[in-house]
């Protein structure tokens, strides 16, 4: 408001002309005031004063310039307030974004930077350049994405956040979030970039990956069996060789327990051990057996150790070797070892005793050829011979312990000797055999002796194990093994002989000795049955294997290899000694065996000549040939004591006389020479102790053959 | 915390603004220093707006609750 000079300077009037213009003066302040807080009121945002509302004098009384004035001062005071706390976040936030560890750019709706940090401007190397209003893409990705639309226009272009994860440029990787900027209007007007550098951290993913990779191949093309387990025991991983010796699939396993697994065999301690495992207690070296999807027991050996998490146990892992196989061929070597001690005695005491055998039984048989038929005597001899043919046979048992026995074999029916035994063996007992044979059986070669006892022993017991009578079941088969499952077997075509009965059966804890030599639970029982069927049956490359279950009987089964080749046609039975004539040379150290032979090739029709060892029956061979009264044959023994034996003396025999024909006798029957006689030289073989139609026939079968191949 | 009532009800903006700023200046340090709250009881809408927005420019927290046929604005150091 301004006054005219003129009155504000004026002079003094009258009383009534000053008291108006003092109230001129009044109106004009008063109105003044009125304007000015108006003026104000509408700064603050509110209507102006009404003359009804405050009258003149009340105006000036509450003085509202002051107090505006006062409100404005305390505006003014929290505005200042406010742009030194915004200067102190900017100068924050500027900190924040300079010394952050990632790279932030912000950019316009062009893409054209706005502004960027020292992280960002580090990472894509633009210096201390002024990157201001440039092209992010110039700097930023440059030629690495000439073509391809940008992604990051999303943002600009909608306004909503968005991230990748791995955006690979200027040969690193980034995990990028961007994040639109919106004006006072909602209108967005560019965006942030966070830009965050995670090339270590693929790299570290792909060696972690690699790593992997690498240890999930050692584990699933490892031999070895591994697996880890979860708190409870079940199984939380195995690999391929768990999987294909077990039996079960990946998926199967994740339902298993390894607990459910633990085969009855297992002893006590074996699932208290595991169970403690899981209690976080034990770990190491440890044996378990487990059983297969099959049944199939399987012996595992290993390493286990205790996963904790936090220090409490979560579960246990382990790395196991399946030594099944090994097992069993332990199992086998032991019982090998045990059955060669045994037979290192028994191979001395059979041999000598064979020897008296022979003199026993040759001279019996003289007995019984120059005695009367009708005579009582003639009975006694038979019942002696019959006496001592069962002192031959223990003898045979105790030689098919010794050392180096091998069988001798040729083509067998399996099914004829089968039967013969079988029902032999129950002969006399309350027990029935049934026994069935495939029609179609294979031959094998076989010592039928020893094979017959085989089959009388295996009978027996099965007789013997049912004390009230019954049915033995007895058969025979073919079977083809295709694949190589038993270690102790190789792939081939076998005879199979089954004896089953139903007896009691045997404890779990005598099946592993039912082999053993000495060992029996029957009274009276030598314990040799068993051993020597094992130790015949492994002599002829087959195998013998018992189950039973106590209180569902017993099962022996025996697998013999098939004859490559078809049986000779059966040969007419020779009912009496076979007696010929020409010169037999006898070489034997035992006085008696020769004077028994002697009489013996006498009684068949013979002309003989003996000698004690080899150099004397050489002697007599060459001087016999050079008087022109060759010998025809030589019998040798094999083995004397201190002397040149049949082995060597067959040597200088065929130096001398390639033509000469000689048979090997030995009481040793199991000596490797009396199996495989031919590729020694000799024509044939007769075991002592013989009888007089076993010599016989030897003889026959010798002069009458041709010369076997070496 | 002492709470002073001012009942300023049957006034209207912009006299009852210039009320509330006067007794908001009066008690400037004991708002600030959080020892005062100031209650204005209006029946006048334009103070629901005037008043509370005031206050704030001046660095205050406002509130205003609806009560029985008027309203009542808080006023109180932020």
């Amino acid at each position: 408001m301004t006054e005219p000079a003129s009155r504000a300077g004026g002079e003094a009037g009258s009383p009534g002309q000053e008291l108006r213009r003092l109230s001129e003066r009044h109106a004009l302040a008063t109105k003044y005031i009125r304007e000015k807080v108006d003026e104000l009121l509408k700064v603050i945002g509110t209507s102006p004063l009404r003359p009804e509302e405050l009258d003149d004098e009340t105006l000036i009384g509450l003085d509202p310039i002051g107090i505006v004035a006062g409100s404005f001062r305390q505006v003014l005071g929290h505005l200042n307030r406010t742009n030194e706390q915004l200067r102190f976040a900017h100068e924050e936030l500027t900190a924040i974004f300079e010394s952050a560890g990632l790279g932030i750019l912000v950019i316009d709706r062009d893409q054209k930077i706005l502004a960027s940090n020292a992280k960002l401007r580090a990472q894509f190397g633009t210096g201390d350049t002024d990157i201001i209003g440039r092209r992010c893409r110039d700097i930023i990705c440059k030629s690495d994405r000439p073509d391809r639309p940008c992604p990051f226009r999303v943002t600009l272009d909608t306004g909503e956040a968005y991230r990748c994860p791995d955006w690979p440029v200027g040969g690193r990787h980034y995990d990028i979030t961007e994040t639109a900027l919106r004006n006072l209007a909602g209108e967005i007007t560019g965006s942030v970039l966070v830009y965050s550098d995670i090339t270590e951290r693929i790299a570290a993913e792909e060696a972690l990956r690699h790593s992997e990779e690498r240890y999930r191949d050692l584990f699933e093309h490892s031999s070895d069996l591994i697996l880890s387990t979860r708190r409870d025991g079940s199984l939380e991983y195995v690999n391929s060789a768990w999987c294909t010796t077990l039996g079960y699939s990946h998926e199967e396993a994740e339902r298993l327990s390894l607990l459910d697994l633990l085969h009855p065999t297992c002893d006590a301690g074996c699932r208290d051990r595991f169970q403690g495992l899981l209690r976080g207690e034990g770990g190491g070296r440890m044996r378990t057996v487990l059983s297969a999807k099959s049944g199939r027991m399987v012996v595992l050996e290993g390493d286990v150790r205790v996963v904790r998490e936090n220090g409490q146990p979560v579960g246990f892992r382990a790395i196991l070797r399946d030594i099944t196989e090994r097992e069993i061929l332990e199992e086998e070597l032991r019982k090998r070892e045990k059955l060669e001690s045994v037979g290192l005695l028994a191979g001395g005491i059979a041999h000598d005793f064979n020897n008296i055998l022979t003199a026993v039984l040759g001279n019996i048989n003289l007995a019984q050829a120059v005695a009367d038929p009708h005579d009582p005597v003639h009975a006694r001899l038979a019942e002696a011979e019959k006496a001592t043919l069962a002192a031959r046979g223990l003898t045979q048992q105790l030689l098919t312990f010794a050392k180096g026995g091998s069988p001798i074999k040729r083509p067998v029916s399996i099914a004829q000797l089968v039967k013969e035994h079988a029902v032999f063996a129950c002969r006399g007992t309350s027990t029935f055999c049934h026994v069935v044979t495939d029609p179609a059986l294979w031959a094998a070669e076989v010592d039928e002796g020893q094979i017959g006892q085989v089959v009388h022993n295996l009978v027996l017991n099965a007789v013997q194990a049912m004390d009230g009578g019954g049915t033995v079941f007895v058969s025979a088969d073919n079977v083809t093994l295709e694949t190589q499952r038993d270690p102790l077997l190789p792939q081939g075509r076998f005879v199979r002989i089954t004896v089953r009965d139903a007896g009691s059966g045997i404890p779990r804890e005598n099946l592993q000795r039912m082999f053993d030599p000495y060992f029996t639970t029957k009274p009276g029982g030598s314990g040799l049955g068993l051993a020597v069927s094992y130790s015949i049956v492994k002599q002829h490359g087959g195998h013998i294997r018992v189950d039973s279950e106590q209180g569902s009987g017993t099962t022996f089964t025996v697998l013999l290899p098939a004859a490559g080749q078809a049986l000779p046609p059966e040969q007419a039975t020779v009912p009496a000694a076979q007696t010929g004539n020409g010169r037999i040379l006898v070489m034997d150290d035992d006085r008696v065996v020769r004077e028994t032979a002697g009489a013996m090739l006498a009684e068949l029709g013979y002309e003989v000549e003996c000698a004690p060892d080899g150099g004397a029956a050489l002697a007599l061979y060459e001087r016999a040939r050079s008087e022109g009264r060759p010998f025809d044959l030589v019998i040798m023994d094999l083995t004397i004591p201190g002397g040149v034996g049949g082995k060597e003396a067959i040597k200088q025999f065929l130096a001398l006389d390639p033509a000469v024909r000689a048979l090997v006798s030995s009481g040793y029957s199991n000596d490797p020479v009396m199996a495989s006689y031919a590729e020694h030289g000799f024509y044939g073989v007769i075991s002592k102790p013989y009888r007089l139609t076993d010599l016989g026939a030897a003889i026959k079968a010798a002069m009458g053959t041709a010369p076997a191949a070496p | 915390m002492t709470t002073i009532e001012f009942d300023i009800r049957g006034q209207i903006c912009p006299s009852s603004l210039l009320t509330a700023l006067r007794e908001i200046n009066a008690h400037e340090a004991a708002l600030r220093e959080r020892a005062v709250r100031l209650h204005f009881l209006t029946d006048n809408r334009d103070c629901v707006t005037t008043i509370p927005e005031s206050a704030r420019n001046m660095g205050y927290a406002a509130e205003v609750l609806r009560e029985q046929g008027c309203y009542r604005i808080e006023v109180h150091g932020d």
